[in-house]
């Protein structure tokens, strides 16, 4: 499929069009990213949003930290597409697909709850895997694969008697 | 207390349904919003199971990954093996041993119909039909006795490596799966039997939960849930994999996208993967080895590894830790799909060349099923909220990673 | 009607009631993970656990007797798990089914329990990824033998812990 029509209407926002491994990927600015997602589905045709994720490339070399990645399906054709929206570490923004497709919601979640990217204008946007309350995102490369603590953080069973379902001593 | 118009007002109720609950299938938190039996809304809460799946897969190598794509969904190990090995083998390039593809076939079909059997049983015993559930888990007891001999595990298989299958089938195989196959044919057809014309299940059943083809591709879903609705797609079809083309097979779609289209979609499509095992064993399994003898990924025969310095060297770059030994894809990106019994799940890797991948992202179906949940019990009532949520077949274990 | 001895049945009340609970061990099934289909096979027809008694499976805690942890507990489930053990009447056991429950398995990573024996008090470890079925009913009968034999529950060793590293509480 020929994406470099795309190139011209999207100048500066569509970095690169390229097959990697016999697979099309778009490499996009984030700005540019819900402008673009906007034009594959409703110009040619990506009806179904298969993923959302993020990836961290921190150590590789890309011209952002994060990216949020997007796969695309045609149902129709058959065809995919792979549309990549590089992310800056130092204001993780991007706007959410989840007006395009309802099926986008959750995955944004986790890539927000696990990367930190923010989803701007998503009707929901909290943590959805790690506990309310949890501190760091877990699949970033700077964070410890054995966590920091939290598993070993909870009180060992005291069993109690004399107190009633709330608490209270029952004066026995 | 009525108002000023003379209007009754009544507040909603919150009910919890779960994490640890009869019902549920596993760990999923539902908060129902509810107007007396009425589902005003519904919240799935999920991540309770959520092991880090993902980031584990960095510190691992390609190899060692297949036995963490077990434990994702547990109703069909095999399917995530089978994935999982694909994504890694076009990402490399490599080619499977016609023996490998076969059997990886025969295996995969059986393990589909190990997740819908069991998925049509827990249907009916939420339903309160609790025997089917046992027939359906004596059903499951003859393909682990299958998948114990082939694999060594009844559950936890990891039987493929990226290049082929770990080891080769034991020699009466074919014997034993036609008759295993022939024996699963029957079971389907007395659960069938059992509860498609069975009124209390139809009306439990019957237009409850439905959604529509274009509603199923907008929430992107896939496999049995997309089919039942009329989404007539099909990775097996689509993007084949494995040898698929050659297999003869219907690619089943119904129009109800209901509790019960689902759940007649699942028996259909267990006799449609019978079809494809039966065909691939009347042709027989074709000779030769199962794992792809190229360096990138086999090892070599110990007559070589003693005898000749290639073969040594060939066996060290393969065990020994280190970077550029081992499975290694070069640097770059890729995502591949396959038929499990929930939908298509997908396999986005990342590699920088490493003995390990960059990034493993695990495309779970159950996620975009659960999540659709909310929508499909729209105006419906708090005995449908188990109805369909047995419908979807959601797994846990895929769902949080 | 022949009167005598025979007809009476003589035990001691201890003798009758560890039968009694041995007998009719009533799990609460806390499956999350793989192991809960392991857990499902054995209560199912081929391996049925229900021959040693443990027939009724609610998933009421309150009227549950032994709680199986099958399965993987996440760092969302633990403060879950802890209020469900806490529910259950006394007497009470704890079999941890699996590699995940009884040490965090396969799994070290940042939101697993590497063992729910940390803030639980547990009486069997069954070891296995998922454990065969027979392993489980195994465990069954390991709780079995260790009511019939009067030894104290894992729970009531860990209350008298307590009691005896803080006996100013009793008072």
């Amino acid at each position: 499929m020929d994406y470099a029509p795309l190139k011209d209407r999207f100048p500066g926002g569509v970095l690169s069009v390229a097959q990697e491994n016999g697979q099309d990927a778009i490499e996009v600015t984030r700005d540019a990213a819900h402008d673009v997602l906007k034009a594959l589905k409703d110009e040619h045709g990506f009806d179904m949003l298969v993923d959302v994720c993020g990836v961290d490339y921190l150590k590789l070399e890309r011209p952002e930290r994060f990216a949020a990645i997007y796969h695309l399906l045609n149902t129709q054709t058959n065809a995919r597409v792979r549309v990549r929206a590089f992310v800056p570490e130092s204001d993780p923004r991007i706007a959410t697909a989840s007006d395009l497709w309802p099926g986008a919601g959750w995955p944004e979640r986790e890539a927000f709850d696990l990367y930190g990217i923010v989803f701007t204008g998503h009707r929901d946007l909290r943590r959805i895997l790690m506990p309310e309350g949890y501190e760091g995102h877990p699949l970033r490369k700077d964070y410890p694969l054995k966590g920091r603590g939290e598993r070993e953080d909870f009180p060992k069973y005291e069993p109690v008697e004399n107190v009633d379902w709330q608490g209270q001593p029952t004066g026995d | 207390m009525p108002t000023a118009t003379g209007e009754l007002t009544t507040k909603t109720m919150l009910l919890n349904m779960g994490p640890q609950h009869p019902a549920t299938h596993g760990t999923l938190h539902l908060k129902l919003e509810l107007d007396g039996e009425r589902v005003v809304a519904c919240t799935p809460e999920i991540g309770y199971l959520h092991t880090g799946f993902e980031k584990l897969g960095e510190y691992l190598t390609y190899n060692q990954f297949v036995v963490v794509t077990d434990r994702m969904n547990y109703m069909s190990p095999l399917s995530n093996n089978i994935g999982y090995s694909i994504a890694v083998e076009e990402m490399m390039g490599v080619e499977i041993p016609p023996r490998g593809q076969v059997l990886r076939v025969i295996l995969a079909e059986l393990s589909r119909i190990a997740d819908h059997v069991l998925c049509c049983g827990l249907q009916g015993m939420d339903l309160g039909a609790f025997s089917v559930m046992l027939w359906a888990f004596v059903e499951r007891e003859r393909l682990y006795d299958v998948f114990e001999w082939v694999t060594g595990a009844r559950l936890t298989t990891s039987y493929t490596r990226v290049g082929g299958l770990v080891r080769d089938v034991p020699p009466e195989f074919v014997e034993r799966v036609r008759a295993v196959s022939k024996k699963c044919g029957e079971v389907t057809d007395e659960i069938e039997r059992m509860l498609a014309d069975n009124p209390i299940f139809r009306q439990r059943t019957v237009g409850i939960g439905a959604f529509t083809s274009e509603q199923c591709i907008a929430w992107g879903l896939t496999g049995p849930l997309a089919r039942s609705s009329g989404v007539g797609r099909d990775v097996r079809r689509d993007r084949p994999y494995s040898g698929y083309e050659a297999y003869d097979f219907d690619v089943v779609t119904r129009s109800e996208g209901d509790c019960w289209g689902r759940f007649m979609q699942r028996l259909e499509e267990m006799r449609q993967s019978l079809r494809i095992i039966r065909q691939a064993l009347d042709r027989g399994l074709p000779p030769g080895p199962v794992m792809a003898i190229t360096k990138k990924v086999s090892l070599p025969d110990k007559e070589s590894v003693w005898g000749s310095i290639e073969g040594l060297i060939h066996h060290f770059k393969q065990i020994m830790p280190g970077r550029g030994h081992g499975v290694h894809p070069g640097p770059g990106e890729h995502y591949s799909c396959t038929e499990a019994p929930n939908g298509e799940l997908g396999f986005y890797l990342v590699s920088d060349g490493g003995s390990g991948p960059y990034r493993v992202r695990v495309r779970p179906p159950s996620l975009y099923a659960l999540q659709a949940f909310p929508e499909m019990l729209k105006g419906r009532m708090l005995s449908d909220v188990v109805a369909v949520l047995s419908s979807l077949n959601v797994v846990a274990g895929e769902l949080d990673r | 009607m022949k009167s005598g001895l025979a007809d009476i049945l003589l035990t001691t009340k201890d003798k009758l009631v560890a039968w009694a609970r041995k007998n009719s061990l009533w799990p609460m099934p806390f499956g999350t993970a793989c192991c809960a289909i392991e857990m499902m096979a054995t209560l199912s027809s081929r391996y049925d656990l229900a021959r040693f008694g443990a027939e009724v499976i609610r998933f009421s805690p309150r009227q549950a007797d032994m709680m199986i942890v099958s399965g993987r507990i996440s760092l969302k489930m633990m403060p879950v798990l802890i209020k469900i053990w806490e529910q259950m009447p006394e007497p009470k056991w704890c079999i941890s089914m699996g590699a995940c429950a009884s040490s965090g398995g396969v799994f070290d990573t940042y939101t697993l329990i590497q063992g729910v024996d940390q803030f639980i008090p547990v009486d069997v470890y069954v070891p296995g990824c998922p454990p065969r079925p027979e392993s489980l009913i195994d465990a069954v009968l390991k709780i079995q033998e260790q009511i019939e034999k009067r030894q104290p529950s894992a729970a009531e060793v860990w209350a008298q812990d307590l009691q005896e590293k803080a006996p100013a509480k009793a008072s």
